[in-house]
């Protein structure tokens, strides 16, 4: 059994902890955060016990993985606490702010001999995955050129920390991560970066960026991302390969829509579009992560694999920040 | 200048496979004579003429000796500047297929002939006349999704082969090919122009000596950035020939053009494929027509010669950049 604490009752922390909460293998016995109140309303749900201050918890809590659930600039400071408390780490993507504190992480949990699992989650989503599987299996023949997309609405979090674009790494951390994860996945090493974007522009709840990657097998790729989009979020991928095209388009792979009448305005109607799924993707990255716990197995994805997404993400702020390309060494 | 209706107009060269399709606009507008053809390939221009009952002449020179008002340059890019040349000089208008040229210097000197012999010259950008793009203009230009922070573009295809990939005709590949049509549709609707391009571009759907793969970032005057994807990665077993898109995010809203999305699938036992058929407006008919009303009413073309020179800057700084690895600065030397 892993005994699990969460860092951070947001609502990546509360995903977390139903999730959890329907792994056999899997406790939650606790959660901290510092509206304590979300932190115990969970806690009182799952039978674990609440703490407002993750320092508090780590000392006090009887547990085996800490799972980090907090806003990105305070990932490292949580891996530092979990290594010396020995205990095994559950990152949320972007697994740090900054390629050095990624590589700090790792240096810390190797020392101290503790599994630092980075939430890379498109690796379990059944669309990314059919397409990496399709690519590696020859589909397209040689894969030349990519293209992927991933527009939402802006997200909100505590203190509106996804906005402040210099500690979340807006668009292109909190959510291109991903992205680059599966370029990674797909092609391997990337070789240069180029990107243009509204990260160091100032304007308010609205990020967006356009990134172009040239891999070590010549690959290239784009990837656009957007918290620009006023409703409905909408992700998308090609791969175009020298005897083929894979495409993937989430606003066509809806199998169930609604058109609802709203009382209010009876001119008016909602349309309603859902992606179905019987397990969400997060939920195969943590049960994959607890099976490997109990088991002893190295999971899928390393902690490297989190850091070279966050190297990606690195570089094409750092092209947005000097509108030159980043050659990444 | 005085203009008769119907315009008087022939076509200088079958070379490009679009001459087809203006040939069919030029027997369906009323407003147009389509007086004849002109081709190197004089097989070519004998069974064009016989196809749309037309004339055949000898020779471009014969052509542009006679009562034609008018001509469609289609041939291989790296010949525009002389076809275009000669028609001025011989007082014809010129609406010439797109890119204008292959450096900018050809394309330069095009449309300085054509002041100098007091002609018309437009650039062949259909595109602009579509109706999925002038609404996007105007719900743009009445401020429907604020200013515009970045736009990401396609103009992917399938390989056109032939002369297309024959660097000394078309002046280069994928990139020259198909990095026009969008920058022309983002100048016009961002109202600026491009200041840096940068570029990756590559060989390797194909790993011939042509590029077939490219993804273009412009920085705009007023601060927009843009990617076009001008790759010729469509397969050769796709269901259309490709696409123009245009995904527009401002700062109050987005906007998605898929310009030929209108389209109707067709699954076919016969042939074992499946097709797109394509039923939206057709561009290439309007854009002749505004041709021959700038004709007709003297009056500025609404896709110039200046326009062309533009778009195909960007596709020149393109290939600029990919070589020297590093955003180039517009504008570039003349003789790029």
């Amino acid at each position: 059994m892993q005994r699990v604490a969460i860092a951070g009752a947001g609502a990546t922390g509360l995903a977390h902890a139903e999730l959890l909460a329907s792994i056999d293998a899997a406790e939650l016995v606790a959660i901290c955060d510092i509206g304590v109140v979300a932190a115990e309303e969970c806690a009182n749900r799952y039978g674990a016990r609440a703490f407002s201050r993750a320092k508090e918890m780590i000392e006090e809590a009887e547990f085996d993985v800490l799972d980090i659930c907090t806003p990105t600039s305070t990932h490292i400071e949580l891996i530092k606490a979990a290594a010396a408390a020995r205990k095994n780490v559950i990152v949320e993507a972007p697994m740090a702010r900054t390629s050095v504190e990624a590589q700090e992480a790792i240096r810390l949990c190797s020392e101290a001999k503790i599994t630092l699992f980075p939430v890379q989650s498109r690796r379990w989503s059944p669309e990314y995955k059919k397409l990496h599987d399709l690519v590696a299996s020859g589909a397209v023949g040689e894969p030349v050129i990519a293209r992927l997309s991933h527009e939402t609405t802006h997200p909100s979090g505590w203190d509106d920390w996804y906005a402040d674009y210099r500690r979340s790494g807006g668009v292109v951390l909190g959510q291109l991560i991903h992205d680059f994860d599966w370029l990674r996945w797909c092609f391997g090493k990337a070789r240069k970066v180029n990107a243009r974007g509204l990260y160091d522009r100032g304007i308010h709840f609205v990020d967006h960026a356009l990134v172009t990657l040239r891999f070590d097998n010549g690959v290239i790729a784009h990837v656009e991302g957007s918290w620009a989009k006023p409703c409905n979020s909408e992700c998308s991928v090609e791969v175009a390969g020298n005897s083929g095209l894979l495409s993937f388009d989430s606003s066509s792979s809806a199998p169930l829509r609604f058109e609802l009448r709203t009382v209010e305005n009876s001119g008016c109607s909602e349309i309603v579009s859902e992606s179905l799924l019987a397990t969400s993707p997060l939920s195969g990255a943590l049960e994959h992560i607890i099976g490997c716990l109990e088991e002893g197995r190295v999971p899928d994805v390393r902690p490297e694999d989190g850091y070279e997404a966050v190297r990606i993400g690195e570089a094409a702020l750092r092209s947005i920040t000097t509108g030159q390309p980043v050659v990444l060494t | 200048m005085d203009i008769q209706m119907p315009v008087k107009i022939g076509i200088m060269s079958f070379a490009h496979m679009h001459a087809y399709s203006y040939a069919r606009c030029l027997k369906e507008l009323p407003e147009v004579e389509f007086v004849g053809v002109a081709d190197e390939d004089a097989t070519r221009a004998e069974m064009v003429a016989s196809d749309y009952g037309v004339k055949a002449f000898a020779n471009y020179e014969d052509m542009l000796a006679s009562d034609v008002q008018a001509v469609i340059v289609c041939s291989e890019n790296a010949n525009h500047r002389r076809h275009a040349v000669m028609a001025a000089q011989n007082e014809k208008h010129v609406l010439c297929e797109k890119p204008l040229s292959v450096t900018k210097h050809d394309a330069e000197a095009m449309i300085e002939v054509c002041k100098r012999s007091n002609v018309k010259l437009q650039t062949a950008f259909p595109c602009r006349f579509h109706s999925a793009f002038r609404r996007l203009r105007e719900r743009v230009a009445s401020g429907n999704i604020g200013r515009i922070l970045g736009i990401s573009a396609t103009n992917q295809g399938v390989c056109p082969w032939g002369w297309f990939v024959d660097k000394k005709l078309a002046g280069g590949g994928a990139v020259l090919d198909h990095t026009v049509h969008v920058a022309d549709l983002m100048r016009v609707l961002l109202g600026s122009e491009p200041l840096r391009i940068y570029a990756e571009i590559g060989n390797r759907m194909f790993g011939q000596d042509f590029d077939d793969t490219g993804l273009i970032c412009i920085e705009f005057a007023n601060g927009t950035y843009a990617t076009i994807d001008c790759s010729w990665s469509r397969p050769k077993s796709s269901p259309f020939w490709g696409n123009v898109g245009l995904k527009v995010t401002g700062a109050s809203g987005t906007a998605k053009m898929d310009m030929f999305a209108q389209k109707i699938e067709v699954i076919s036992d016969t042939s074992e494929r499946l097709t797109h058929e394509y039923w939206g407006d057709d561009a290439d008919l309007m854009m002749i027509r505004s041709f021959v009303k700038c004709i007709a009413n003297d009056v500025r073309p609404e896709v110039t010669g200046e326009d062309g020179a533009k778009a195909l800057e960007v596709a020149i700084a393109a290939y600029e950049s990919a070589r020297l690895g590093k955003p180039v600065e517009l504008p570039i030397p003349s003789h790029l």
